[in-house]
């Protein structure tokens, strides 16, 4: 009986569940301090696949050995620090970098990404002065409306970019009824001397401004950048949700009097002025295992036809073959920096992610797959990539980057066929 | 005159019943208010817990007006700190700070990760979401069944359990509309934050879609706060740290 009783007691023990673990929390240990400090510390490794037989190689690393891989080491140590008073913050955002492959170190020291002063004599109003990066547009991978900002990657759209230098206002008012915000940023962007000297031509103070309505549960901006450095630009776009796991999003964006470069297939190159219009339509829709797709259209006004870009390739094929003039490879190389070179020379483009969180159960985990396609000439990259974010204040990413290979189209004169790159970033 | 009696009898066997039918509208919103007042402040500590025992918290500090405007800030750990949240009735967004424009996210998907989705982080008034379809008495105990009021809300069923004593909820079943559980809330530690306010200060949650995983969320610095409505805007998510003192 005694052993009886043992063996229940045991049992007992075993089948009654531990006591759940204590947690407390008291909100005093959170309270707002005057001075805040942060920052990440990033390591991150890079191996690119090069295409040395590829015109835009020869251009980009000019007088350099052909090379099958390239391999690139970066440290990033961004600072930020903001002072709380009561109307008033002001903030600091610096960024380190030191960065070393085959051909060449970069070390930067004391880049200012982002700082200024706010000050906010109420809710809904507020003054800004400083580097700042206005995030305008609705697009996830492009924003044709982005008229006061450094374009943003859509291979990494996320991440960190550089400000203007720039003083702004932001009003806003809440109502009752289907118009239920309404916020007015006016802004100006000066170009002077050594200020915002990558923003356009010099001496001008680039007046531009946004209207943001929150109505019938749908955002609308309606941006406008007056002429000056750059040329008069209109836009407008929307976001909005349509259920619990869906969300559609559009841009539009008309330049006025651009001056467009251009080559023919035999080989003259020539400008034009152009009207330009872009746009963009894309949703955001989850699916019920969890899936989330991002779908984009970009329609690039500013951008090439397959056949213009397929001229532009054969002219740089001779202006880099041995034995070229140096005014014909200089010739190429404005072109290329003119336009042909950017991240997305092509008319239209579709952008495709697809992102599962925590797949399997894996929590914190993220794995994507993205394609990026050139609709006008088929060509395309795709990425697969995985991040974990499970270890407080660590994030790690692991992503390559693999694009089609066929001779004068858009991703197939690439500098690089293949990369991969992996990163660990550490948040304090 | 006998007549006269037995009406008046029979209005008096009725009279009971009369007294006892449930109004489970009132119910609904005695709930909500006796969890938040219908504006305030709080602090919140999220945790998430795997099945190896691995934790992962964060810190937010929550702003609601009215039935269905919500504003939070993420003020720990440090990967997430900056990164604010805002919901007006069914639309909600997030801002990052390096991603510098709130983007717009939906109630099912979670910016913590864990069983806690944003709904559930940027809960409104249940009685702004659902109606009763139905209510029982069961002991010390209210049963109530309530439905989405449309297709935008992140739960199309719940099944609430209140203490009757205290109108307070015990235990929700969260369902999908294909009747699927979602996961289960369970509500404990009743603590008097002050102010009137006396309510459970712990959330457990577990869900059959992710066995074996664990969310926490715990209450703190819960009170009375009206701020205006120009708070819950777009413009003001990079802001929101000036509400806190």
């Amino acid at each position: 009986m005694k052993h009886a009783a043992a063996i229940l007691t045991l049992l007992l023990a075993v089948a009654v569940p531990a006591p759940a673990e204590d947690f407390s929390f008291d909100a005093k240990e959170f309270e707002k301090k005057t001075f805040e400090f942060g920052g990440y510390l990033e390591a991150k490794q890079e191996a690119l696949n090069q295409r040395p037989d590829r015109s835009s190689y020869a251009l980009t690393y000019p007088n350099e050995a052909s090379r099958n891989w390239l391999y690139r080491s970066t440290g990033t140590l961004e600072l930020t620090g903001k002072l709380n008073l009561d109307q008033v913050v002001a903030d600091l955002r610096l960024r380190g970098l030191y960065a070393e492959d085959t051909f060449v170190r970069t070390i930067e020291t004391d880049k200012v990404m982002e700082g200024g002063v706010r000050w906010s004599p109420q809710q809904g109003l507020s003054f800004d002065a400083g580097k700042r990066v206005m995030r305008w547009g609705k697009g996830y991978a492009w924003s044709p409306v982005g008229f006061v900002e450094r374009a943003k990657d859509p291979s990494d759209p996320q991440a960190s970019r550089e400000g203007f230098v720039m003083a702004s206002m932001d009003w806003t008012r809440t109502f009752d009824g289907p118009i239920s915000t309404v916020g007015f940023t006016p802004l100006i962007v000066p170009v002077k001397d050594k200020i915002n000297g990558d923003f356009g031509k010099p001496d001008h103070i680039n007046p531009a401004a946004k209207l943001y309505l929150l109505a019938w549960d749908t955002d609308v901006d309606l941006m406008w950048q007056g002429k000056g450095s750059k040329p008069q630009s209109f836009g407008v776009d929307f976001s909005r949700n349509l259920g619990t796991n869906l969300e559609i999003h559009g841009e539009w964006a008309r330049m006025a009097d651009v001056q467009r470069s251009y080559v023919d297939g035999a080989g003259n190159t020539f400008s034009r002025t152009e009207n330009i219009n872009s746009f963009l339509a894309g949703l955001r829709y989850l699916t019920e295992n969890e899936v989330t797709w991002i779908a984009e259209y970009y329609r690039n006004g500013s951008g090439y036809s397959s056949i213009q870009l397929e001229d532009y390739y054969r002219f740089a094929d001779q202006a880099t073959a041995p034995g070229a003039s140096a005014s014909l490879f200089n010739k190429a190389k404005n072109l290329a920096q003119s336009g042909y070179a950017r991240s997305n020379p092509g008319r239209d483009y579709l952008y495709l992610r697809a992102s599962v969180s925590e797949p399997f159960n894996w929590l914190y985990t993220t794995t994507a797959l993205t394609t990026m396609v050139n609709l006008n000439d088929g060509s395309f990259q795709i990425t697969p990539e995985i991040s974990y974010t499970g270890f407080t204040n660590m994030e790690i990413r692991a992503r390559a980057i693999f694009l089609s290979n066929q001779r004068h189209t858009d991703f197939g004169e690439k500098t690089s066929s293949q990369r991969y790159e992996v990163y660990a970033r550490y948040f304090f | 005159m006998r007549y006269l009696i037995k009406l008046l009898a029979g209005l008096a066997l009725l009279a009971p019943l009369a007294a006892h039918a449930l109004d489970g509208k009132a119910i609904l919103e005695k709930v909500d208010r006796n969890l938040e007042p219908e504006s305030y402040e709080s602090y919140r500590k999220l945790i998430n817990i795997e099945p190896s025992g691995a934790k992962k918290e964060f810190i937010v500090y929550t702003v609601k007006k009215g039935r269905d405007k919500v504003v939070t800030l993420f003020l720990s750990p440090a990967s997430d700190k900056g990164r604010s949240t805002l919901r007006q009735g069914d639309n909600m967004w997030l801002y990052i700070p390096n991603v510098g424009k709130p983007v717009r996210i939906t109630s099912l998907q979670s910016v913590t990760g864990g069983v806690f989705n944003n709904a559930d982080i940027m809960r409104v008034d249940y009685s702004e979401e659902y109606n009763v379809e139905t209510i029982e008495e069961q002991g010390d105990l209210y049963l109530l069944s309530l439905k989405a009021k449309t297709g935008n809300v992140a739960y199309d069923k719940l099944k609430m359990k209140v203490d009757k004593k205290l109108t307070l909820p015990l235990e929700i079943e969260a369902y999908a509309s294909s009747g699927m559980l979602i996961k289960t809330l369970h509500f404990k530690d009743v603590k008097d934050f002050g102010g009137g306010i006396k309510r459970p200060a712990t959330i457990e949650t577990d869900s059959p879609l992710y066995k074996g995983y664990q969310s926490i969320m715990l209450y703190s610095g819960l009170k009375k706060r009206v701020v205006p409505d120009e708070v819950f805007t777009q413009g003001f998510m990079p802001r929101i740290e000036e509400l806190r003192k």
